[in-house]
């Protein structure tokens, strides 16, 4: 769990962060969105103390970070940023070895490690281990980027923009390998990110920053539904808050279930149970379809949802 | 887009074989000298090294001419091999050339290379470039090339075929002094470069850590590599006398106003420049979010900077010594004149006595100094260029 | 103008130090005690320094113009088969020694002014074709096309994109040849050449260090005065390249 308490951080006389409180539950991802200049990676850059705090108090599990041993605290923490920050110098398997080789684990159990990583972030080891940074692609790298920061497995996942420099293909194919991963691994995760979509889309809370304020601090639902000032509501986009509601629910969630799994009609089209209702509306309006046909991953049909479902159900 | 080069006739290489054989026509071969201050009296090609060896050398060139104009790939390394043989027979065309021509009477008489035949040689030199360049690792065949062609005039020059050559003459006659030569310019210049290596790392790491050094520090370095170097020597010498006669236990230490001391001095402060400007500003290029990502993850300040730094950086800084060690070679060459003693002693004593042999004995090793210098240290780069980044990054 | 103040006021001294030297008699006097000859009498320092200048104003010009025609040449059409031989000739040739390449000169031109020149123009020429590469080499290809597409000729093309475009790298070897250059033509003074050097070789043969100071003296101001009207030259070239791109 990271606490932070009427913090602030000054440089001079501008003042990047203003007395902010936030709560960060273990296990849960807090995604910090704004606009540049409003002081989210700022906070985020406090919490590992490469800035030093001017006000307040951070702590981590209890503990005041200022009372913990900075290197011990950030060694404690996987730190992945925007552009990968990999040495262009070492090979893959060395900058996945970072952490683990500054905490003095064995070599063996520094290349275990490593294979596990990379095969987790679906990078094969025998093909990846030995190229050089420069030699993958930009979602390569920043897979990298975030096996080294899982790589001494930290309670604790910093982010600062990690896939804000990747096209709009690879960034959702990143955010989806996240989602899976947080999944399996529940790291505590401050997230940081312009990005709205990618704030709902990650977060299990999400606190919108604004000169270095903290404007509503809610799960992604509570503040699509009410945001809580004319910032929030245009930041989400007042136009299609509507959609963006329907994309954190699932197909699955909605739909009518069928009592038995059964044969799909392959003639008709068909949602997948994983689809969100977005992608569900899309689907339908493009043909046009009053219901369609779910299919789950093995392919066998298990309900129906309908255009009304749809409605009741993102609402 | 265009053909690869390799792929296209290469007009370079033609037009400097044709010029090669017009000079070597037109302009003296050789030159025969009574002894070592009276010109000689100038022989051409055929006079020279006689009839048939005049006709393998044209045809040389001209085999050059025509297999630069085909388009098949291995022809640079044809032309390449041709270009090394040619640059191999010419030690032998020499000895040739004192065979035929040097009276057998004359004791002082002495051979000097001709007109001609260092127009044939710089040629050859260009075309060896050029054609390295075409060829697709420069470096190797580079190697092979320049010690393949050292062995020949080494071996000519070893089993005495080269006596009468002016050079070697000048050279017999001051072994010792030439040893002494070499390792005066060597000590001096080196340890110019290391005390100034020493200082440079010292003040780029001390303007990384405060901004407010780094503008008077590069002002002051650039400062002192535009004054020639010769007022610098000259404006040493008052201080560094005053300063010897002052506390009369520096001269026993050799500090004098002339002599190694101010050398020193001026060829330190001339070596500055390149390697802080380039210390600096290599260590001060290495990304921020790097730096940032292995702060982040717990590296400490001296960990970031031998592990990522200072490996990033070490090809420039390498580039700097390169640089700083080049001009330190012919810098001190300059520093005889306040009688630091190296090559540059017997250039200077040449132009005295106008005998333009000990002068080449002086200059030709001064440049082979730096060459070599040059060579090591770009080697020196290369391996020192961490896996990973690019070979022109 | 005012980046201008600097190298003025470099210049008077020099003038004034190259003019009124036996202003400092005494002061020479007070350092060398015994010394009966104070001031180099043997020529006077104005027409030295005029030699000085004259040689390397002429070596520069004469190597300027051959460098840029030459960077110019071997980066069009026929020429540019040269190009990879001539840059490798402008780094290889720059590893020579300056001090070597007057020895050198000797040889081929006997003594005084013309080996000097010869020398000088020779070894001068190196980083200013160096540059004219890669100032040339620098442009963007699109600027290139962008020009020659909007229906200008090749030589306009030369003309008004490139070599504009290249001058600040070119000004820039034109400086490092030019400093170069005022050290070498100093050396000048060992084979014969009437420069600046001659003092400090006459007081360096005849152990008389104040001639030595006094050349030496005079070399620094130049070679100060000169560089410091370069930077002036960059600075101003810079500031109408800006409000060049301001405006356009």
């Amino acid at each position: 769990m990271i606490e932070l308490k009427g913090v602030s951080c000054r440089f001079g006389s501008t003042v990047a962060v203003d007395a902010i409180n936030l709560t960060v539950e273990t296990g849960e991802v807090c995604v910090l969105v704004g606009s540049s200049g409003c002081g989210k990676s700022t906070t985020l850059r406090m919490i590992n103390r490469l800035l030093p705090h001017s006000a307040g108090e951070i702590s981590v599990d209890g503990q005041d970070i200022r009372r913990i041993d900075v290197r011990k605290l950030r060694l404690n923490m996987g730190y992945a940023i925007q552009g990968t920050g990999l040495f262009p110098h070492w090979t893959v398997a060395r900058n996945v070895a970072l952490v683990p080789k500054l905490l003095g684990w064995s070599r063996d159990r520094i290349t275990t490690r490593v294979d596990e990583l990379l095969t987790l972030l679906g990078l094969a080891p025998e093909t990846f281990a030995n190229k050089y940074p420069e030699q993958l692609s930009g979602g390569q790298a920043q897979r990298v980027g975030v096996a080294r920061a899982l790589a001494a497995d930290p309670n604790i996942l910093l982010m600062d923009e990690p896939f804000g420099a990747l096209d709009a293909i690879t960034r959702d194919n990143l955010q989806n390998e996240m989602l899976r991963i947080q999944r399996q691994v529940h790291k505590t995760t401050v997230f940081v990110t312009h990005d709205i979509d990618e704030a709902l889309r990650l977060a299990t809370r999400i606190a919108v920053m604004d000169q270095g304020r903290i404007l509503q601090h809610d799960t992604p639902e509570n503040i699509l539904r009410s945001p809580a000032n004319a910032f929030v509501e245009n930041l989400l986009g007042s136009q299609d808050r509507g959609l963006k509601l329907s994309a954190l629910r699932r197909v699955g969630d909605a739909m009518s279930r069928h009592p038995q799994p059964c044969e799909p009609d392959l003639e008709t089209d068909w949602l997948s149970e994983d689809d969100s209702l977005r992608q569900a509306l899309s689907v339908m309006l493009w043909h046009e379809a009053e219901q369609l046909p779910v299919r789950d991953a093995g392919g066998a049909e298990i309900g129906v949802l309908s255009r009304d479902q749809i409605w009741t159900g993102a609402t | 887009m265009l053909a690869p080069a390799s792929d296209m006739p290469n007009r370079v290489v033609p037009v400097l074989a044709s010029l090669a054989l017009v000079l070597i026509w037109w302009l003296d071969f050789g030159i025969v000298q009574p002894n070592r201050i009276v010109p000689g009296t100038g022989y051409g090609l055929v006079e020279a090294i006689g009839a048939a060896n005049s006709a393998g050398l044209s045809a040389g060139l001209l085999a050059l001419m025509v297999m630069a104009r085909h388009r098949f790939r291995a022809r640079f390394y044809g032309l390449g091999a041709l270009v090394a043989l040619l640059l191999m027979w010419q030690p032998i065309l020499l000895a040739e050339f004192a065979d035929r021509q040097l009276p057998a009477d004359a004791a002082y008489a002495r051979t000097a290379i001709g007109a001609g035949f260092w127009s044939l040689l710089f040629l050859l030199g260009l075309m060896a470039i050029e054609v390295l360049s075409q060829l697709p690792s420069p470096r190797g065949h580079h190697l092979i090339l320049v010690a393949l062609v050292l062995v020949v005039w080494g071996v000519c020059v070893a089993a005495g075929r080269l006596d009468s050559l002016s050079l070697v003459t000048e050279y017999a006659s001051r072994p010792d002094q030439f040893r002494q030569a070499l390792t005066h310019h060597l000590a001096l210049s080196l340890s110019a470069v290391l005390c100034s290596l020493v200082i440079a790392i010292a003040l780029a790491i001390m303007m990384m850590r405060r901004d407010r050094w780094r503008q008077p520090v590069l002002a002051t370095v650039s400062f002192l590599q535009t004054i020639p170097s010769l007022a610098l020597f000259g404006l040493l010498i008052a201080p560094l006398s005053a300063l010897s006669t002052a506390f009369p236990f520096l001269q026993t230490l050799g500090i004098r106003g002339i002599g190694w001391a101010p050398a020193l001095l001026a060829l330190v402060a001339y070596s500055l420049l390149p390697i802080v400007r380039n210390t600096y500003v290599a260590l001060s290029e290495v990304p921020d979010d790097l730096v940032d990502a292995g702060r982040g993850m717990g590296m400490s300040e001296r960990q970031l900077f031998l592990k990522l730094k200072l490996p990033l950086a070490m090809p420039i800084i390498i580039e700097g010594v390169r640089v700083t060690t080049i001009q330190a070679m012919g810098l001190t060459a300059v520093a005889a004149l306040i009688g630091a003693g190296g090559f540059g002693t017997f250039i200077f004593q040449g132009l005295g006595q106008a005998a333009m042999d000990l002068v080449l004995l002086g200059a030709l090793p001064t440049i082979a100094l730096a060459l070599a210098a040059d060579g090591v240290l770009t080697a020196l780069g290369q391996v020192c260029r961490p896996a990973g980044l690019k070979a022109n990054g | 103008m005012r980046v201008f103040i600097r190298p003025c006021v470099w210049l008077l001294a020099l003038l004034f130090c190259a003019s009124f030297m036996s202003v400092f008699e005494a002061l020479f006097g007070w350092f060398q005690p015994g010394q009966t000859s104070l001031i180099y009498q043997r020529a006077g320092f104005l027409s030295l320094l005029q030699n000085h200048v004259l040689l390397v104003l002429i070596s520069g010009s004469i190597g300027t113009a051959m460098a840029v025609s030459a960077g110019i040449l071997v980066t069009r059409g026929w020429g540019r088969d040269f190009l990879p031989l001539a840059s490798q000739v402008a780094s290889i040739g720059q590893t020579f020694p300056p001090v070597a390449v007057l020895a050198l000169a000797v040889p081929v031109l006997g003594f005084g002014e013309a080996p000097t020149l010869m020398a000088l123009v020779l070894y001068g020429l190196l980083p200013i074709l160096r540059n004219t590469l890669v100032g040339l080499d620098g442009i963007a290809p699109a600027v290139k096309e962008a020009a020659s597409g909007m229906g200008m000729s090749p030589t306009q093309v030369l003309l008004k994109v490139e070599l504009p475009l290249a001058g600040r790298v070119i000004l820039a070897g034109v400086r490092t040849s030019v400093t170069i250059n005022i050290a070498t033509a100093a050396i000048g003074s060992t084979i014969g050449a009437r420069t600046l050097g001659d003092p400090v070789i006459a007081g360096l043969v005849n152990g008389n260090t104040g001639y030595v100071l006094q050349g030496a003296l005079l070399i620094g101001l130049l070679a100060i005065t000169t560089d410091s009207l370069f930077e002036a030259l960059q600075r101003t070239w810079s500031q109408r390249l800006l409000a060049a791109a301001v405006a356009g």
